[in-house]
């Protein structure tokens, strides 16, 4: 293998990686990544086991090859480099790295250690957006999300149905859902299926996906994987085998208060007297009978106590309820309005939060049991 | 030799050939699934990149090592494991003791099941054996014994508990082999109303109609709903026609619940009809102490002794008192004493008939028998109008507390001795005519439900 490649895209090659093959300690190799020259493109191919992403960049190859290199150690050498023209060469086992002053042979393992990248049974049916849409679309409910014991619960669900795609994530104490209506996204697939996609992939594809509209991403299924394609990368994942509760019955369907407010205001009331919520991070939202506004309460035994008042427009029936400050603020900064409703039913039940006058994202909580 | 043995055999010879991080890496949990009679082997491997990787270095030494323990193998096909992972549980954040999480994610999503429903804490008396019997046989033959299982009794005597119990089980048992599916009546019908405006009938007779066992609880409800009792009686026929076990409970037997079609109810009746009846004293002592255990309370041997002879026909209504009890216990800080234990006894028996009035429970007795208000007023000696007119004045005494000679007055100006006589009647043959007995509480609970 023979090439010339600008720093730059080598860069952008190796950010596509990120981190993920340096965690694994049973097989060595996957601390290295594949180095591909052909076709006039260079690939860079990571993997995990779980997960694997390549990334394609432009570069002037002259000799066809490849090779599997260990990635921290090229990395480090990249960002260090100061020559934007830099050339590349295998030679036996091993990479050298070559500019006008510097030289570099790095040991490498051959290509055929390396674990094979998957491939898909699927190759037709496929759902294509925005990249920035669907970035901001798992943002949302990734809030909602974390590691637990259950498996089912540990990824984000892609619900596709004709006409629409819901992703949801819950940790079991609150739980995100986004719809994505097909304005949004072009599909040649004709039966709806379910899958639940691992919450570290997504974390991973939240990484790569680039803030841009224009960018379109691919995204295609099948039973135990999913790949997401653009132009420049492909990251495929195993998906989790499972069935996602069934939330519809957690959605509340009739609410006993409902509170219209401002966004800002919510969330500067909320970091505010959450100063006095010491370790256990409560705080107390009051409706008062007939009041024109919402109390938000928080004290400690040891520090004091605070209360802030938000106007709002309020029916329904007066509450007192608990909730976490952390998880409500999660759940309300993430929304892309001004004007936020708010659902509350009684202080045992869950509470919903979604943007006002909008069906497409919502956010469930449950409070915390006051006395 | 057995799929497991083989595997295990080939394994041997694997780990020896390749280094042991490969052998680790791709090997972990790996299976022989099935073996065919064409001699094809397939074996499960734990991800995607095993399978490839399998399949690319490790195909020959594979099949050789097969071919040798197993002469009848000539091909290996390789899939991926369709079983959940085992993930190591890291979890990023703790959450804190007093944040409650959502209910219903407990329940698995697929059988319908709630986890906490075990035959672990299901105590059995001679009130509920035959059932506890007929369920374990159900269990250990599912869809050959007893189908389908038909259990009946009152409501809180645990008829949704066993139903449950008998899917965990079977689960359990089973692993993946067997589909349960749990419904409780109103599902059902819920279900096939949003299929019919959905126009999905499809779907919902795929999911009904694929499982291996089905559990439907509260049948009652179905009774006197068209639609919902022809879907059942096709879903019916389809699962027992292919040996799939059915189990489903009611709050009276099949022959007892009006209005239900005449083929589903000899249908129902095919198969093993076991009923839960009222837990007698010793069983109420135990099932009080369990219920004590899992709350981690205790409580005095007299209370324990109180409360197990004062409630007794109603387990959902013993545990209401009892949390009550340690509700107190530990908010109060106080040990309760007897005279705050019957005082939180007689409210909780008592509320349930506050907003009655007298004429209602005439109606509701009238209707339960099929006779009008009319026959019970009337001086008729007829038999089958006496004894419905002896439970009115029973209950109206026994509910409302009216004098004797107010329950004359109403019930048709009658003398306030026969009054007496009917009271005592009904409250001495409670306790040793079953029949009886189902009938009165069968009547308050339709009064409480008012």
């Amino acid at each position: 293998m023979e090439l010339v490649v600008l720093k730059s895209n080598l860069k952008e090659g190796l950010g596509y990686l990120g981190k993920i093959g340096s965690e694994n300690l049973t097989l060595p190799i996957l601390k290295n990544f594949l180095i591909e020259a052909n076709d006039g493109k260079l690939k860079f191919s990571a993997t995990n086991l779980e997960m694997a992403i390549s990334g394609f960049i432009p570069a002037k190859i002259t000799k066809e090859g490849s090779l599997t290199v260990p990635l921290n150690i090229v990395s480090s050498i990249i960002n260090n480099l100061q020559n934007e023209r830099i050339d590349l060469e295998v030679k036996g086992n091993n990479l050298i790295i070559k500019t006008e002053n510097y030289q570099a042979k790095i040991q490498g393992i051959k290509k055929e250690e390396f674990p094979i990248i998957p491939k898909l049974e699927n190759k037709d049916e496929f759902i294509e957006i925005d990249s920035q849409s669907i970035k901001n679309a798992l943002l949302q409910v990734m809030i909602a999300a974390q590691i637990s014991g259950r498996p089912e619960l540990n990824g984000v669900l892609f619900d596709f149905q004709i006409g629409i795609l819901k992703l949801a994530a819950t940790d079991s104490f609150r739980l995100a859902e986004k719809t994505i209506t097909d304005s949004k996204f072009k599909t040649n697939i004709e039966k709806k299926f379910k899958t639940i996609i691992p919450i570290k992939t997504i974390q991973e594809i939240i990484r790569i996906l680039p803030d841009k509209n224009n960018e379109k991403v691919k995204i295609f299924f099948d039973s135990n994987q999913v790949l997401f394609k653009t132009e420049k990368f492909e990251l495929i994942s195993r998906v989790i085998n499972g069935e996602f509760p069934d939330y519809q019955a957690i959605i509340p369907n009739k609410l006993s208060t409902e509170i219209n407010i401002n966004k800002e205001e919510l969330l500067n009331a909320l970091k505010l007297t959450s100063s006095f919520s010491d370790r256990t991070n409560e705080i107390k939202i009051i409706v008062k009978e007939g009041a024109k506004n919402m109390e938000i309460f928080s004290s400690s035994p040891t520090l004091g106590e605070n209360q802030y008042l938000i106007p709002a427009k309020i029916t329904g029936e007066p509450l007192e309820i608990i909730f976490n400050w952390r998880y409500l603020i999660e759940g309300v900064k993430n929304m892309e309005f001004d004007n936020i409703f708010i659902g509350l039913n009684g202080s045992g039940k869950p509470s919903i939060v979604k943007p006002n006058n909008n069906q497409n994202y919502f956010y469930i909580l449950m409070p915390i049991k006051g006395e | 030799m057995d799929k497991e043995k083989l595997w295990q055999a080939v394994l041997a010879v694997l780990e020896i050939q390749i280094s042991k991080p490969n052998f680790l890496t791709w090997f972990k949990n790996s299976r022989l699934t099935d073996k065919t009679e064409e001699g094809e082997a397939i074996i499960a491997l734990a991800n995607n990149f095993a399978k490839e990787w399998v399949e690319n270095k490790y195909h020959k030494t594979i099949l050789e090592a097969l071919n040798s323990q197993d002469n009848s193998i000539r091909r290996v096909k390789y899939t991926v494991l369709s079983a959940p992972l085992d993930q190591k549980s890291t979890e990023t954040k703790k959450p804190q003791p007093s944040q409650p999480g959502f209910e219903e994610f407990k329940i698995d999503p697929e059988s319908n099941l709630h986890p906490k429903y075990t035959f672990k804490s299901y105590i059995v008396g001679s009130s509920n054996e035959l059932a506890y019997a007929a369920a374990m046989a159900v269990i250990k033959d599912v869809g050959k014994k007893y189908n389908p299982l038909f259990i009946y009794g009152g409501t809180g005597l645990g008829k949704t508990h066993l139903l449950q119990s008998i899917g965990n089980e079977i689960k359990n048992t089973y692993k993946n082999h067997l589909k349960v599916k749990y419904v409780p009546s109103e599902k059902f019908v819920n279900d096939i109303i949003s299929s019919i405006r959905n126009k999905r009938m499809d779907d919902m007779k795929e999911r009904y109609r694929t499982v291996d066992v089905l559990i439907v609880d509260d049948i009652q409800f179905i009774a006197g709903k068209e639609a919902s009792e022809m879907e059942f009686f096709n879903t019916f026929n389809a699962l027992y026609e292919n040996d799939k076990q059915i189990i489903l409970s009611s709050d009276r037997p099949p022959q007892a619940t009006p209005v239900l079609e005449e083929r589903l109810r000899s249908r129902f009746s095919g198969g093993m009809i076991a009923d839960i009846n009222y837990p007698d004293y010793e069983m109420r002592l135990a099932i009080i102490r369990m219920k004590l255990q899992e709350k981690n309370a205790s409580l005095p041997n007299d209370i324990v002794d109180l409360i197990a002879s004062k409630i007794q026909r109603n387990v959902r209504e013993l545990e209401g008192v009892l949390n009550k009890i340690v509700f107190y216990q530990e908010v109060k800080d106080m040990e309760p004493t007897i005279k705050m234990i019957e005082e939180i006894i007689n409210k909780t028996i008592k509320q349930s008939f506050k907003n009655i009035t007298p004429n209602q429970i005439v109606q509701i007795v009238a209707n339960f028998f099929e006779l009008s208000e009319k026959d019970i007023t009337e001086h008729s000696r007829r038999k089958e109008v006496v004894e419905p007119r002896q439970i009115s004045m029973f209950l109206l005494k026994d509910l409302l507390g009216m004098s004797y000679s107010d329950i004359g007055h109403k019930l048709g100006k009658r003398d306030h001795t026969t009054v007496i006589h009917a009271c005592e009647k009904i409250s001495k043959n409670l306790p040793v005519n079953q029949n009886l007995n189902n009938k009165v509480v069968l009547i308050k609970e339709i009064i409480n439900n008012k």
